[in-house]
């Protein structure tokens, strides 16, 4: 099953890593990690969002319990099951077209979250590529997410590359 | 049957070879004698209402550039003429494409028809202009119609569909229709090769052509998309109705991203009622239609069968001329032969 954890961490060096190695310890496979630095907490704690995949339930309540032991505050969790992947090309200016944009705009839909992405930059003047990882709930949220990609990148004049699966 | 030969360029020489080579085999296995009657090329024409000796044509042909030097050949534009005045069953038409007007072949095809022989053709301009026209011209002449070879080359793709999948309903075709582009896709992909170095030596190997426009801007593919489209889905799409995309701004770094993820990069063609399609696509590693160097592929999506995926030679003149032999025997098995 795939986990949507999101927690708050002490903004001291190092907590991001210890908290992420119960995680590997009970044999989860993280897939995406958002650090989100700029939103800082009133009480000055950091929001982190975490995916990841786990085998069994019993193997996911470790994990929480290792977390709260060393005192993360587990601020939501949820359970993705239906959670579909789906990969996306991209070529063109990409960062000069404001790559953050892009990926706030897919995030800002509802069960659509950018969960990876990398980029092989062109030599200067020429396009680059990228390649994204789009997390959706179910199938359906799939097509919102491409037609939605499909407009940025429109208007944005990338070449937008889906997968045949995703068709 | 008596045949006439419109084109004599690759696909009307390799016909030929195959013609002389298998004579008696054609005899042998499908009761099937063929007589060329008369071949035409830009130039001119010759004709032989006993049949031509092709072997000698070929030779003469090879040398002089043209048919015109075959004794009794004749110069001047005389397609029209000979399709008229020449009795025979069947017309090939083997002219070059221009999918802009489908001329020459559109003009030849119908007077063939009107003259009430049947039409085989690799040409994919009148298909692309013109299908239901020459599809609906052909059942009110009484003919046969045949265009097996305008798509997919030597994959029995528009045979297979018609005759052994003729049960199904097709919900989808999609396919890598385009032996150029896909030669440069694998060669940047295995090699890493820019672009412009992988097209210039597909242009030096005879994969590209000198103007390979048609090709890497996806507009060939989407002649062939349209033509399956009009054919196996009933459909009455025009060229400009697909949606295209080229493989121009595909760069190696592009194919290397889609492998760290399990993909590789396909110029795909799809059609589905309602929508027609070419361009780049992530096609999974050991999917059916990730094949390599100048391949075809071509999957359909099937209501009884699900899905039936089929690989081959997409060009040349001898794989080519595989799909125009089929077509003469399926006239001939359809007329009762």
């Amino acid at each position: 099953m795939l986990i949507r954890l999101e927690m708050e961490l002490e903004d001291v060096p190092g907590q991001l890593f210890k908290a992420l190695e119960p995680i590997s310890r009970y044999g989860g496979n993280i897939q995406s990690i958002m650090h989100q630095r700029e939103r800082k907490t009133p009480l000055g704690r950091l929001p982190v969002m975490l995916i990841f995949e786990i085998g069994e339930r019993a193997r996911l309540n470790r994990i929480l319990a290792a977390l709260r032991a060393m005192g993360v505050r587990i601020t939501r969790i949820g359970e993705r099951e239906g959670a579909v992947r789906t990969t996306v090309l991209l070529i063109g200016h990409i960062i000069h077209t404001d790559v953050r944009d892009t990926i706030d705009r897919l995030n800002a839909l509802k069960g659509v979250m950018v969960s990876d992405l990398s980029l092989a930059m062109g030599a200067p003047g020429q396009e680059s590529a990228a390649r994204m990882t789009i997390v959706v709930d179910d199938e359906k949220h799939t097509n919102l997410a491409i037609s939605r990609m499909r407009r940025i990148a429109d208007r944005k004049e990338l070449l937008m590359i889906t997968s045949l699966e995703a068709e | 049957m008596r045949v006439i030969l419109v084109g004599f360029g690759n696909l009307g020489r390799g016909l030929s070879r195959v013609l002389v080579q298998k004579a008696s085999f054609l005899h042998r296995s499908h009761g099937l004698i063929t007589r060329v009657v008369a071949v035409v090329d830009e130039f001119g024409s010759v004709v032989d209402e006993k049949g031509l000796n092709l072997n000698e044509l070929l030779k003469v042909a090879e040398k002089k550039g043209t048919v015109v030097a075959y004794k009794g050949g004749k110069r001047g534009k005389l397609a029209l003429k000979v399709i008229d005045d020449v009795e025979a069953d069947v017309v090939y038409d083997l002219t070059p494409t221009n999918i802009k007007t489908g001329e020459p072949g559109l003009t030849h095809i119908k007077r063939a028809m009107r003259e009430g022989k049947h039409v085989i053709t690799s040409n994919k301009g009148p298909l692309v202009v013109a299908f239901r026209e020459l599809d609906s011209l052909a059942k009110r002449c009484g003919v046969e119609f045949r265009y097996s070879a305008s798509v997919g080359g030597a994959i029995p793709v528009v045979g297979l569909a018609k005759k052994l999948l003729a049960g199904n309903e097709i919900h989808e075709i999609r396919g890598v229709l385009n032996g150029t582009t896909n030669y440069i896709l694998t060669r940047m992909s295995k090699e890493g090769a820019p672009f412009e170095v992988v097209l210039r030596e597909a242009k030096e190997l005879g994969i590209a052509e000198k103007d390979p426009t048609l090709d890497i801007e996806g507009i060939d593919t989407a002649c062939k998309i349209t033509i399956l489209a009009n054919s196996l889905l009933g459909m009455n799409a025009r060229l400009k109705e697909v949606k295209r995309a080229g493989i121009a701004r595909v760069r190696p770094e592009a194919i290397r991203l889609a492998q760290e993820a399990g993909y590789t990069i396909k110029l795909i063609g799809i059609a589905k009622r309602g929508s027609l399609e070419v361009g780049p696509k992530l096609v999974p590693l050991g999917h059916p239609l990730a094949v390599g160097g100048t391949l075809n592929a071509v999957t359909f999506k099937l209501d009884l069968a699900r899905e039936i995926s089929i690989t081959g030679f997409g060009a040349g003149p001898k794989e080519t001329s595989s799909s125009l032999l089929g077509d003469l025997i399926d006239i001939h098995r359809t007329l009762g032969g």
